[in-house]
């Protein structure tokens, strides 16, 4: 539990020439996220303060509607204890960062400001040049020391696809998967091999992980789910009055589950009591930057189509110059940079930019905009001009040397970034549609696409179903699961904006910058263009700017 | 009909009751299931309706009525007569309504269709609530191929008779009112409706009609509320009762009305609220969107930009008289444009083929004339019958090679340019041509306008349309045609110079050139240099430029060229057309054009030009070009099967995947005995003596059997009733005469031997069947299978021969050119050629009698030995004497065959008059019929594309979802024609994958039987018995029926993860290779369903159904029988028992063809000599078609006169309807990369074709598809256990398979992924496509290498060793 010590926040107060109360110390460490609370008391202080009491805290935390929890300061434990379900998403609500200035998962075109004298810029009236330095850090947008950086990249595959499309590379990368996702189930339950099992005696309790093999509803309204180790299959019936149906419903082929139960008297199936996901922990250590310094969240430029919108893009990269954007030091995109080629039938009719390189020389024009000492890193999406099979390398030699600006690290995708201590990761979103496609419209939508990626967490897999949507290609790990639990999830590709919280862990979808297509009208898809989730890395709090 | 015809139909009558005769006396001796011959003649529609129907006396009166008043007033009038008993011998009021609502619906559908016998199942008599009795017609569900007009009919039909009789109306209760509601609405979500009433509609309708209709379940789906009522056997959808009330009732009220309000008996006054429309009707009234469907590219707007700007352009040129009158380019046709069909010409490209009006004699509905030379020059692509995809008027025609029109123009590699007209010659200088500046002319009849309402396109100047100019203005054409020193038609320069100067006549075209091509200023250019050349020994000498040079190859002035010079030896024309005159004056400046033609079309177009300069006018030579490319090569090929049936004996699994009846023969059974067999065979009963047996003729006395149907549960013995059904009184079901009984096969066989005196060395191999599928499954004698097997020839479901072949039109022919003399034609009744002169010699042209064909030599060798086999089976198995008694294929000229249309019931007589080379049937188009489509089961699943990603639907729902505005053929097919928006992945013949455009959906009446098909992995499939299935055997893939698949037989499978087959990778080659799976089941299933379900693919014509690649159907084949052989071994009793197995089969043959009762199609050809003026000068209008109707004679025209047999008269000539190749090189060529090789090599030499245009879309259609298919196939692949066949939707963890612990693999592997990069980036490269499509193709090369490459074991470059 990251307790903020007392000595580190006065510490904290003394190096912005504040000294504090006592009471006020204690009560920004109770704070749910100390460092905002920390800034917002700050702020909250009258400039001739010397001192921050309490009411300075006070005004602070009210001023942001939440008050302070009562609870741990991590804010992880749900107190009522309910699981994890997405519908009980709400409870997260609070668990919110007080500086949020929107709540989770509402489109920003519809948030208000909850009045807080945060970064205010989604409100569409506010214009990201009239934003205003909140923060009081005034200092010119070009006054960055990047000795405090800190960029670390995990998970990359680029130039380590040692894959050569053999069975034994598929089998080896579910094998893989396996292993590493049953090891989160291990603990919680007691697992025997499915052959084992076929030879326990009718009647007894027994536990299987394994991979789904197979879901479906029976006649009598009854679910079979098949799952396999490496040592065979074995069949799960839910039942359909043992409340499980909604989880049922989460369920996607080829996840990682563990069912606990009671064998069939003929012992040829397991009657499931409970099914375990292996789930990000509710109580975990969030990382964070030991300074105020922010990133930004990005994804879906689509440059070279007829639909990129060019002004939004460069009222971004302006606004990256003002003095506001000073702590945007970190710009992370992820995927489809460019609109590609050949993506689907007749994309030329549509393509302002035809030629794929030239597409990534516009890019990396557009990319200059953005302040030269900005850390950036990018993976590839599924119309960059890399291969569709996941994970993806970052791009060839020949795009990298196109979009040499800025020093950009270019990984794969997936891959987890480490920035001063927030572990991000980050995956383009194909198999989001594919979630939104099997789960029920109130599990995960495009409306929401973050509720969708609190699934791809709980299943620690960015693309669990193989054989559909999502294309695989075979490595000699599964370099989709999701081993650690990150920070901040980010994706892109669904062209929604949303966000919130799923056990403490900030998951983003970015939205895009490209305006609506003639597919996604005929599909009626609205998509968000024009939106930075701004991403303070000291709090976690994140702030989303518009644009348009 | 004049007494010449009569006399033709008498000659064919007679050798028929020749045949019938003996066919007769054969059958009589009772070894066939039926002791006479069971095709019934039919001389017009009202014998084919009373064949049909079988109920005599119905063609008499028909033929009363016919002339009296309309089909449906003598339906109307039947009725009565059936009332009174006067026709039809039916004791029952309930059989008397059913005979005369049948004969209506026969009536109606004109005697082809099987709706009157099968649509109808009963009718029957049931009590209302208050004891009154009323009638209840029971539909299924082939009523549909009767179309809304005769079902409706036969409910008024229905109603009439009842009145007579004095029936009660139906009272429906309201529980039934509501449960017709629910109903149609059910029927019309599961399975679709033209026009669905509303709720309110259906209600008001069951209020209110007269009779009750009923019919039989189909489909699955229940209704929820309404169930189990008592008048109503099922819950499900009652399909032919709802087609009735919804497309019958509802949609055909106002037609329906003006006959009730004729009869005073019956009165339906609500059908005025129906028709206005008062009971809650919308007005999106089904039947109002049928108007507005332009025909040819008039729905060419999905064409993108590239139509939009034309369709501009061409908008302006007609308003404005700034350019020439041009229909706007298409190019519709070359979507889909696959490896190794070439193009031959851009759309509307200058030195494509030239359009040119008329009608030669091997030509009419959906063909192309071209010339022979032409089809050799273009490698042989094009031979006679090979289908082609063309720009207009239509989509698609049939090539025939016409050598009357002009010859291509190439250039030759020694800078010749020359015109072949002279197919020996293209022959000759074929492999020194290194450009065909032009293509020839096109040959298109002006009824092929008429038939797809095509706005006239303007005509190239010619021959015909300058004659008749020249007589307008004033010369004596007759007595210059008289001249003996004056070729009208290629005169010599000088005459031609002179008529045009001296009569003030457009120039000749043989001197016109093709002005419209070149550009004012290279006019200048070229009349500077003909000034400036001079003329050595007659031959004109002018400076080689390259301007100059390339001028006259546009022109298609014939020259020789060396470096310095060009020579041109016919050069007054051209120079006087030029404005210089014989002494090689130049007599104008640039300066002397008038604007207008200086800047007509952008100056790019010297036409007005060169008028303003010659001293003539000159016309546009050749305005107008038809782009194409090829379809489906031609086709002539025996109804092989595989394996095949020699006989309709069944022998279960016993004689292996081949069927072989000796190795069934020989089995031996557990208890040691040799060929006994427990078979599903018929119970029959000697009348005589009372034995029972499966045979037809008694064992024991030798009395001919009959059926003996004994209930299977009660025993009771039943008879059949008047109808034929076979009811068990007692326990109230249907009984068969089938049974279980034991067989000594070996018996039968050997006695089979014995009693038609064959050892089994004459054959190599008699093949049986697994099991009958008909209703009482009466097995053929073995001995037919045993003479079917000596002579090389195999049987069809029905026990016929059959051989198809690609349809082509002929309307006149020498004899000469069939392979025959004069003294066999005048043999066969022709006196006279075409001009009246009597008929001496073999090279005289005669109009082809309307029921003559002409057989392929392919046929004729079958049609030989099938002579064989019925003059064997006349003499060693009726003991008769030889019908045939061919030695050589002269002796087949004048007999008889039978011509069948596909998925028709009725075959028509045809009669041999020769014989042909190339590999098509021809027979005057009236001879030629419909189109034939085979089907899948409705529930079959099958893959297409949607914004590229594979989706899977039942092809049930695919095609009603599609069925908007569909048309009805004559034989209950409803069609949509699609616009090619629609992508399902195909494979080519190689099992490359590929995807093609869907252009068609169709619905069809189901037929009786399917067959089902297992395979080892589990794939299930039904398709209907004839549809024709692939089969993977030497590396290849081949099409067969699927009747004819059989346990062993490898298919190739589709894979569901992924629009693209796989490849093993042991059979990965350089040109592909699919994944194969086994049949471990193929058997026949009742169908049990009412309709089956067909899509039209472009090109390939594959689909995936099932996870199995199968061949869609295929359409435009007709099959020839011989007809004795028809006559002896066709029997119903053969037919597969359930609904529509009796399509496909002669159950009726007409005699004589009454060219009023065929398609329309064949109406709307033109049958006249020449066009005139006013045609050629409407043509320059782009004027519709009808506004010349009335000055060129149409088959139509003719209709119901006395020359409706005659008169088809042609405006073009051809030497020989065989010319040209026999074979198209497609089909001669080997795999597809030389194909495709062959295809791009004719793209360079050719002028319009853009090869690189080309290139791009055999990437574009070809290599990317199946590519990028591949590449995500293999990404998201199955995979199957190599030694079990167990296949796992994702790779197993333990590795191993499950089952059976052996070798698991991939289904798609490196090679089929990436076996077309290389080849695809090559042919990029060569053929310098757009950077789009190489970096597409530079991408996934980099994608695949990221997959299938390790990244820290690159291979090394030949640099590092460096």
């Amino acid at each position: 539990m990251p307790l903020e010590s007392n000595a580190r926040i006065v510490s904290e107060l003394a190096s912005r020439g504040y000294n504090a109360e006592r009471e006020a110390v204690t009560l920004l460490a109770g704070a749910e996220d100390v460092a905002a609370a920390l800034e917002a008391a700050v702020e909250a202080a009258p400039d001739d303060a010397l001192r921050i009491t309490t009411d300075h805290v006070r005004a602070a935390l009210d001023g942001h509607g939440t008050a302070p929890s009562a609870d741990a300061p991590s804010g992880s434990g749900a107190p009522s204890g309910s699981p994890p379900t997405p519908s009980d998403r709400s409870s997260a609500s609070p668990d919110q960062p007080p500086v949020q200035t929107a709540e989770p998962g509402r489109s920003p075109v519809e948030t208000r400001g909850s009045g807080a004298g945060g970064a205010e810029a989604d409100d569409p009236a506010a214009d990201a040049a009239v934003g205003g330095s909140a923060h009081g850090h005034a200092a010119a947008a070009h006054d960055r020391d990047p000795s405090w950086r800190e960029l670390e990249v995990g998970n990359d595959m680029t130039g380590h696809s040692t894959g050569t499309g053999e069975y034994a590379d598929f089998v080896r990368t579910f094998r893989d998967r396996y292993e590493r996702l049953s090891g989160l189930l291990r603990g919680r339950v007691n697992h025997r091999p499915a052959e084992a099992i076929a030879d326990m005696p009718g009647g007894s309790d027994a536990a299987m992980i394994g991979l789904v093999n197979d879901v479906r509803s029976t006649k009598s309204g009854h679910w079979l789910i098949e799952l396999e180790d490496t040592t065979g299959t074995f069949p799960a019936l839910v039942m359909k009055d043992k409340g499980l149906a909604d989880v049922v419903d989460e369920i996607l082929m080829d996840e990682c589950l563990a069912i606990e139960g009671t064998l069939a008297d003929d012992a040829g199936i397991l009657f499931a009591d409970s099914l375990h996901f292996p789930d990000v922990p509710r109580t975990r250590v969030t990382g964070g930057a030991d300074r105020h310094v922010q990133a930004a969240l990005i994804s879906d430029v689509h440059v070279g189509s007829e639909e990129f919108v060019a002004d939004a893009w460069s009222r971004f990269t302006d606004w990256l110059h003002t003095p506001e954007a000073a702590p945007v030091e970190y710009l992370l995109i992820a995927g489809d940079m460019v609109e590609g080629v050949g993506v689907y039938p007749d994309q030329d009719e549509e393509l302002d930019v035809v030629d794929i390189y030239e597409q990534y020389e516009l890019f990396a024009e557009y990319l200059k905009e953005v302040p030269g000492d900005t850390e950036i890193v990018m993976i590839p999406g599924n119309h960059d001009a890399v291969r569709l099979a996941e994970p993806q390398p970052g791009f060839s030699e020949e795009i990298r040397e196109i979009m040499d600006v800025h020093d950009a690290r270019i990984v794969s995708n997936p891959a987890t970034v480490s920035v001063e201590g927030v572990e991000v990761l980050m995956y383009h979103g194909v198999s989001l549609d594919e979630v939104i496609a099997e789960l029920p419209e109130e599990k995960a939508s495009y409306d929401e696409p973050h509720k969708a990626m609190f699934q791809l967490l709980k299943k620690r897999h960015v693309a669990p179903q193989f054989g559909g949507h999502t294309r695989v290609a075979p490595e000699e790990r599964d370099y989709l699961v999701i081993e650690d639990v990150p920070d901040v999830f980010h994706t892109g590709h669904v062209h929604k904006l949303g966000w919130g919280k799923y056990h403490d862990v900030l998951a983003v979808n970015s939205g895009c910058w490209q305006a609506q297509t003639d597919f996604q009208k005929s599909v009626n898809i609205d998509p968000d263009a024009g939106y930075a989730p701004i991403l303070d890395l000291d709090t976690l709090e994140m702030t989303v700017r518009k644009f348009t | 009909m004049r007494a010449d015809d009569e006399r033709y139909f008498a000659r064919l009558e007679e050798r028929l009751d020749e045949a019938f005769e003996v066919a007769g006396t054969a059958k009589a001796q009772g070894k066939d299931p039926k002791p006479e011959i069971e095709i019934p003649v039919a001389r017009d529609m009202a014998d084919r309706v009373e064949n049909i129907l079988g109920i005599d006396g119905v063609a008499e009166r028909v033929r009363e009525l016919e002339g009296e008043m309309s089909r449906e007033e003598a339906a109307l009038e039947l009725v009565t007569d059936f009332v009174e008993g006067t026709v039809g011998d039916y004791d029952s009021r309930a059989g008397k309504i059913e005979g005369a609502v049948r004969t209506a619906v026969a009536l109606l559908t004109e005697g082809v269709v099987a709706a009157p016998i099968e649509g109808i199942d009963r009718v029957e008599l049931l009590e209302n609530d208050d004891g009154t009795e009323f009638i209840n017609v029971y539909y299924a569900g082939p009523i549909r191929s009767a179309g809304g007009t005769a079902q409706a009919l036969s409910v008024l039909v229905a109603d009439y008779a009842r009145a007579l009789l004095g029936i009660d109306e139906y009272h429906a209760r309201t529980e039934e009112v509501e449960r017709y509601a629910e109903e149609i609405a059910l029927y019309d979500r599961e399975t679709g409706l033209q026009y669905t009433p509303k709720d309110e509609e259906a209600k008001f309708i069951a209020e209110n009609i007269p009779i009750m209709l009923d019919g039989e379940a189909t489909g699955d789906e229940e209704v929820s509320g309404f169930r189990d009522l008592e008048r109503v056997d099922t819950n499900s959808a009652r399909g032919g009762m709802c087609l009735v009330a919804a497309e019958g009732i509802a949609l055909k009220a106002p037609k329906i009305q003006r006959y009730t309000r004729d009869l005073e008996e019956v009165d339906w006054p609500w059908l005025q609220d129906l028709i206005d429309g008062t009971i809650g009707k919308d007005g999106g009234d089904g039947e109002e969107e049928g108007g507005g469907d332009d025909a040819g590219e008039g729905d060419g707007g999905d064409d993108g930009t590239t139509d939009g700007n034309a369709d501009e352009a061409s908008g302006d040129d007609a308003a404005d008289p700034a350019g020439p009158p041009r229909p706007k380019p298409s190019r519709k046709f070359l979507r889909d444009l696959i490896a190794g069909r070439p193009v031959f010409t851009h759309p509307s490209e200058a030195g494509g083929f030239r359009l040119r009006y008329g009608r030669a004699r091997n030509h009419g509905f959906a063909t192309a004339g071209v010339h022979p030379a032409t089809m050799h020059l273009v490698d042989d692509f094009l031979a006679t019958g090979t289908q082609i995809k063309t720009e207009r008027p239509g989509k698609a025609a049939g090539v025939v090679p016409v050598d009357s029109i002009e010859g291509p123009t190439v250039k030759l590699a020694n800078g010749e340019v020359r015109r072949i007209d002279d197919p020996e010659e293209a022959l000759a200088v074929r492999n020194g041509v290194e450009e065909i500046l032009d293509l020839g002319e096109y040959l298109v009849n002006y009824g092929e306008f008429v038939e797809n309402n095509h706005p006239l396109a303007p005509a190239s100047y010619v021959y015909e349309w300058w004659v008749q100019e020249f007589a307008a203005a004033g010369a004596d054409v007759q007595a210059l045609a008289d001249d003996p020193n004056v070729d009208l038609e290629r005169p010599e320069p000088g005459a031609a110079l002179e008529w045009a100067e001296a009569y003030d006549c457009p120039l000749h075209p043989a001197y016109t050139y093709l002005w419209h091509d070149v550009s004012v200023a290279d006019v200048e250019a070229l009349a500077e240099a003909v000034a400036g050349g001079e003329v050595v020994e007659g031959v004109l000498a002018i400076e080689h430029t390259e301007r100059v040079a390339r001028a006259l190859e546009t022109l298609l002035v014939e020259h020789a060229a060396t470096p310095d010079a060009l020579r041109i030896p016919t050069w007054r024309p051209l120079a006087r057309s030029l404005g210089v005159d014989d002494g090689l004056r130049k007599e104008w400046t640039p300066e002397d054009l008038p604007r207008e033609a200086r800047e007509w079309d952008g100056g790019d177009d010297a036409v007005k030009a060169v008028n303003a300069v010659a001293p003539f006018a000159v016309r546009e030579r050749a305005p107008v070009r038809i782009g194409n490319r090829m379809g489906r090569p031609e086709k002539s090929e025996s109804r092989d099967l595989s394996p095949a049936v020699h006989t309709l004996f069944p022998i279960n699994e016993a004689g292996g995947p081949q069927r072989d009846v000796a190795e069934a023969a020989r089995t031996m059974d557990d208890r040691g005995r040799r060929g006994h067999l427990e078979l599903e065979v018929a119970d029959r009963a000697c009348p005589d003596c009372g034995t029972h047996t499966y045979r037809s003729a008694c064992p024991d006395c030798g009395t001919h059997t009959e059926p003996h149907y004994e209930c299977g549960d009660c025993g009771t013995v039943c008879e059949p009733d008047e109808a034929g059904r076979v009811e068990c009184p007692r326990c109230e079901w249907e009984v068969t005469a089938a049974t279980r009984q034991e067989v000594d096969l070996n018996d039968a066989y050997r006695s089979a031997l014995e009693s038609v005196g064959e050892r089994e060395s004459a054959f190599e191999i008699l093949k049986g069947v697994q099991g009958l599928t008909s209703t009482n499954k009466t097995p053929e004698p073995i001995e037919k299978g045993i003479l079917r097997a000596k002579n090389g020839v195999t049987s069809f479901k029905d026990g016929t021969v059959r051989y198809d072949m690609t349809d082509l039109p002929v309307t006149s022919v020498r004899p000469e050119e069939l392979d025959v003399t004069a003294d066999h034609f005048r043999e066969l009744g022709y006196e006279t050629d075409i001009d009246g002169d009597p008929l001496r010699h073999d090279d005289q042209l005669v109009e082809l009698k309307v029921q003559d064909v002409v057989l392929s030599d392919g046929a004729a060798e079958h049609m030989l030995r099938t002579a064989d086999f019925v003059d064997d089976l006349l003499e060693q198995f009726y003991d008769l004497p030889r019908f045939y008694e061919v030695n050589e294929r002269d002796d087949l000229v004048g007999e008889l065959v039978f011509g069948m249309a596909p998925h028709t019931s009725a075959a028509t007589v045809g009669r041999v008059i020769g014989f042909t080379s190339a590999a098509v049937g021809y027979a005057h188009p009236y001879f030629h019929a419909a189109k034939r489509r085979n089907c899948f089961h409705p529930a079959t699943t099958i893959a297409y594309l949607e914004e590229g990603e594979r989706r899977e639907i039942s092809i049930e729902a695919f095609v009603e979802s599609r069925l908007g505005d569909p048309e009805t053929d004559d034989f209950g097919t409803l069609v949509q024609e699609l616009d090619g928006d629609v992508r399902v992945p195909s494979i080519d013949e190689r099992g490359n994958g590929t995807t093609r455009s869907v252009t068609a959906v169709s619905k069809h009446p189901s037929q009786d039987h399917f067959v089902r098909i297992r395979t080892r992995s589990g794939r299930t499939i039904r398709v209907t018995p004839d549809h024709t299935m692939l089969r993977v055997a030497d590396g290849e893939i081949r099409r067969t029926p699927a009747r004819e698949l059989a346990v062993g037989d490898r298919v190739p499978a589709a894979h569901s993860g992924e629009r693209e087959q796989s490849t093993d990778a042991s059979a990965a080659s350089a040109d592909g290779g699919v994944d194969v799976d086994e049949i471990v089941e193929a058997e026949l299933v009742e169908s049990g369903v009412e309709y089956t379900y067909n899509i039209t693919v472009s090109d390939t014509h594959r689909l995936s159904a099932n996870e199995l690649w199968v061949e869609q159907c295929d359409g435009d084949e007709d099959c020839v029988m011989l007809l004795m052989d028809g006559l002896l071994n066709f029997s119903k009793t053969f037919l597969p028992n359930q609904r529509g197995g009796k399509m496909d089969a002669p159950l009726v043959m007409s005699s004589r063809i009454d060219p009023s009762e065929i398609d329309d199609e064949a109406h709307n050809m033109d049958i006249v000599r020449r066009y005139p003026l006013e045609f050629y000068e409407a043509t320059r209008e782009m004027a519709d078609p009808e506004v010349v109707e009335d000055r060129i004679k149409l088959g139509e025209d003719t209709l119901g006169t006395d020359d409706e047999y005659r008169g088809f008269d042609h405006t073009h000539d051809t030497t020989d309807i065989a010319m040209g190749p026999d074979l198209s090189a497609y089909k001669t060529l080997g795999d597809m990369m030389e194909k495709m090789n062959a295809q791009l090599e004719l793209a360079r030499k050719l002028r319009a074709v853009d090869e690189t245009d080309v290139a791009e879309r055999v990437i574009e259609y070809h290599f990317l598809p199946d590519i990028i298919g591949n590449l995500r196939a293999f990404s998201r692949q199955e995979t199957r256990c190599l030694d079990c066949g167990e296949k796992y939707r994702r790779m197993p963890l333990s590795g191993d398979c499950r089952e059976c612990g052996g070798r698991v693999n991939l289904t798609v592997h490196e090679g089929s992924v990436s076996k077309y990069v290389d080849t695809a980036i090559e042919v990029a490269e060569r053929f310098d496509c757009r950077p789009y499509t190489k970096q597409r193709l530079y991408v996934l090369e980099d994608a695949l290498e990221s997959i299938f490459e390790d990244d820290t074991n690159k291979q090394s470059g030949i640099a590092d060793f460096m």
